[in-house]
């Protein structure tokens, strides 16, 4: 066997009896993973019925066909629950415990002033509790139930033989033919959606992949301190062998958990009810974006283990980089709800190289072209790291 | 057997050199004791002589191949055991064995029977299967100088081996040192300890401040210790005066 070859073995050897590296390796990911995409899994749903609604109160003074319609497209809305109560003080307190989450007042006499030049305004209330989202989302469904209605009773008067009940604007079958409700994805005829699964496999199977720079800076810190890789380079072994005899062994190690990770997402999840991870169509594209993630993993690691000088040191470096890294580079909030200058800021980050070529090839349809240089500019990084790690290994002092 | 002229090394940062002009000359099947405070460049200088560190200048050959060209070849005939211990907690006596040996490249035909050797000599048959971090002190001490032995150096470099071991562990060790060197090998043997030193060692080379202050026979230094005033804490009529007299008692407390 060849010496890099005993290294290797020796490394996996140690990694096995490691059993605190085996649980932040794998079984932390696979953790994150089952419960991130079941967790958001209704947010990126589309067509489903949520798990989570919000009630409301639902105060229609106006009691015409125009504003029962409005109420009725209000009413419609998965997420959100209309209630009803005669007394207004009783709807306020339960709105002041944050029991009920909103009250929604169609006046007296909405329908009838809609001509007016100062029309009558329906009101919306917020509970005191409610995020700035909910409240956001809540109020559009409001504004859509209202210009739904308006637009189609528009439609209806202009094309009367749309109306099959002779003018009655609420039968609105015909009128709903008009309206095209798509997607992006599909009407761009892609195979997958958007689900929790497709963007959180990727997403925590890149932070784990840098992860392995903890137990791989922490175990050549305690060779160094131990005395071994004095040993080690007293039997002639050049910095070169040494680093390689690291690097390849976790390459291993983050291979494994890419095909681990990736299997919980196709099979695992679905078991607990969320979506199943599709691989996208370009199996060498994958490959090729894992192994440039997975070099640029374990050289930072090496780099971060060559300039720190205790395992105290290894272990706060490589833990607060790795989740400075994870954040700026999209794997705790998407990089897409990220403000602008947070988006430039994050391609700063070599986590984010690897989750975008991740994403291309999962998400979007992308193949060996979309992800090379992406792949590129983690091998650049990953040499970068490598030869600076080599010239502090060969200038040390200790070893 | 080991030449060391003029050898100067200076670390990166650092203003002092650790080194600062190093002669020294070891005989071939010597014990020879390399004996300093903290500090002194004793680690240094061994490295320099394994070939891990390089000398700023001067020249360094061992049984007639000289550094850094022939590093390869002088690593194949040297070998160092460091002051810490130097394998694997997590690997077993024999794991940390045949590791290192494949390491070194030693033939597959020879290697068990290297490792049976360096066991028997170091007292470590019965631990094979142990996992090193649950070895005591001394043995911990002992599988680094079985490691130490398996390329069946001409020269074996000890750096203070027997820090922080029991009484017993440590007269094994100063024993087995013995035997090692009474069947050919030359033995390097760094140590602050004064009396290991005096035990073991047929020659000694006093360090301090990188510089070699005195070298010679333990009979000579010896005499030169009986005709120098106190300057020892407790009077031995030893080596201990001489070291005295040589390095100053003030202490050396040295920041990394």
């Amino acid at each position: 066997m060849s010496v890099l070859g005993t290294l290797v073995r020796k490394e996996l050897l140690l990694l096995r009896r490691d059993w605190h590296a085996v649980a932040l390796l794998f079984v932390m990911p696979t953790f994150f993973i089952l419960l991130m995409s079941l967790a958001m899994r209704d947010v990126f749903a589309t067509g489903r019925t949520s798990t989570n609604t919000f009630k409301y109160y639902l105060v229609n003074e106006d009691t015409t066909a125009f504003a029962t319609s409005i109420a009725n497209a209000l009413g419609t809305h998965a997420v959100f629950q209309p209630m009803s109560l005669n007394s207004a003080d009783a709807r306020r307190r339960a709105i002041l415990r944050g029991d009920v989450q909103f009250e929604v007042v169609i006046p007296l006499g909405f329908t009838r002033a809609l001509p007016d030049s100062v029309p009558l305004r329906i009101a919306v209330v917020s509970s005191a509790g409610v995020a700035p989202p909910l409240n956001e989302l809540f109020r559009a469904s409001v504004r859509e139930a209202v210009t739904g209605v308006y637009l189609r009773a528009r439609v209806a008067a202009l094309n009367p033989g749309l109306s099959a009940g002779g003018g009655d604007f609420l039968q609105m079958d015909k009128v709903n033919a008009l309206l095209n409700e798509a997607t992006l994805y599909e009407s761009a005829q892609l195979s997958r959606r958007p689900t929790s699964v497709q963007q959180n496999v990727p997403a925590w199977l890149v932070f784990a992949m840098f992860f392995v720079a903890l137990p791989l800076s922490t175990t050549w810190l305690q060779e160094r301190t131990q005395g071994s890789l004095t040993k080690l380079r007293s039997i002639g072994l050049s910095p070169v062998v040494l680093l390689l005899g690291k690097l390849l062994p976790y390459l291993l190690v983050n291979m494994l958990q890419v095909v681990l990770m990736l299997a919980i997402g196709v099979w695992v999840v679905p078991m607990f009810g969320g979506d199943a991870l599709t691989l996208g169509n370009s199996p060498l594209g994958l490959a090729i974006i894992a192994l440039a993630t997975s070099m640029a993993a374990v050289s930072y690691g090496l780099l971060i283990a060559n300039l720190v000088s205790t395992i105290e040191q290894a272990t706060i470096a490589t833990g607060a980089t790795n989740l400075l890294l994870g954040a700026l580079g999209g794997v705790m909030v998407p990089r897409s709800i990220m403000p602008e200058a947070l988006q430039q800021l994050s391609l700063l980050s070599p986590m984010s190289w690897g989750l975008e070529g991740f994403l291309d090839i999962l998400l979007r349809e992308g193949g060996v072209r979309t992800v090379a240089l992406k792949a590129l500019m983690l091998v650049g990084f990953a040499l970068i790291s490598l030869t600076l790690a080599g010239l502090r290994l060969q200038r040390a002092r200790t070893f | 057997m080991i030449k060391v002229k003029a050898v100067v090394h200076c670390y990166v940062g650092q203003t002092a050199p650790a080194l600062a002009g190093i002669d020294l000359h070891v005989r071939r099947g010597s014990l020879f004791g390399l004996l300093g405070p903290n500090g002194s460049g004793k680690t240094t200088l061994i490295s320099i002589l394994m070939g891990i560190l390089r000398a700023d200048s001067g020249t360094v050959s061992i049984d007639g191949r000289s550094l850094p060209q022939d590093t390869r070849a002088i690593q194949r005939v040297c070998s160092l055991v460091p002051q810490e211990n130097a394998f694997y907690p997590t690997l077993t006596v024999a794991e940390n064995l045949r590791f290192f040996a494949k390491a070194q490249q030693i033939g597959p035909g020879v290697v068990d029977e290297r490792i049976s050797e360096s066991l028997r000599v170091t007292g470590l048959e019965n631990a094979t299967g142990i996992r090193a971090n649950r070895l005591s002190g001394g043995m911990k001490r002992r599988l680094s100088i079985a490691i130490g032995l398996l390329n069946h150096p001409q020269v074996l470099l000890l750096d203070e081996p027997t820090v922080g071991i029991d009484p017993q562990s440590r007269q094994f060790l100063l024993e087995a040192i013995k035997k090692i060197n009474a069947a050919g090998t030359t033995v390097v043997y760094c140590s602050h300890y004064l009396e290991e030193i005096e035990f073991l060692c047929d020659e000694i080379a006093i360090l301090d401040h990188g510089r070699v202050l005195r070298q010679g026979t333990l009979a000579a230094m010896t005499e030169e210790a009986r005709s120098l005033t106190l300057t020892a804490p407790v009077r031995t009529a030893g080596l201990q005066e001489l070291f005295f007299h040589l390095t100053r008692t003030d202490l050396r407390d040295m920041v990394q």
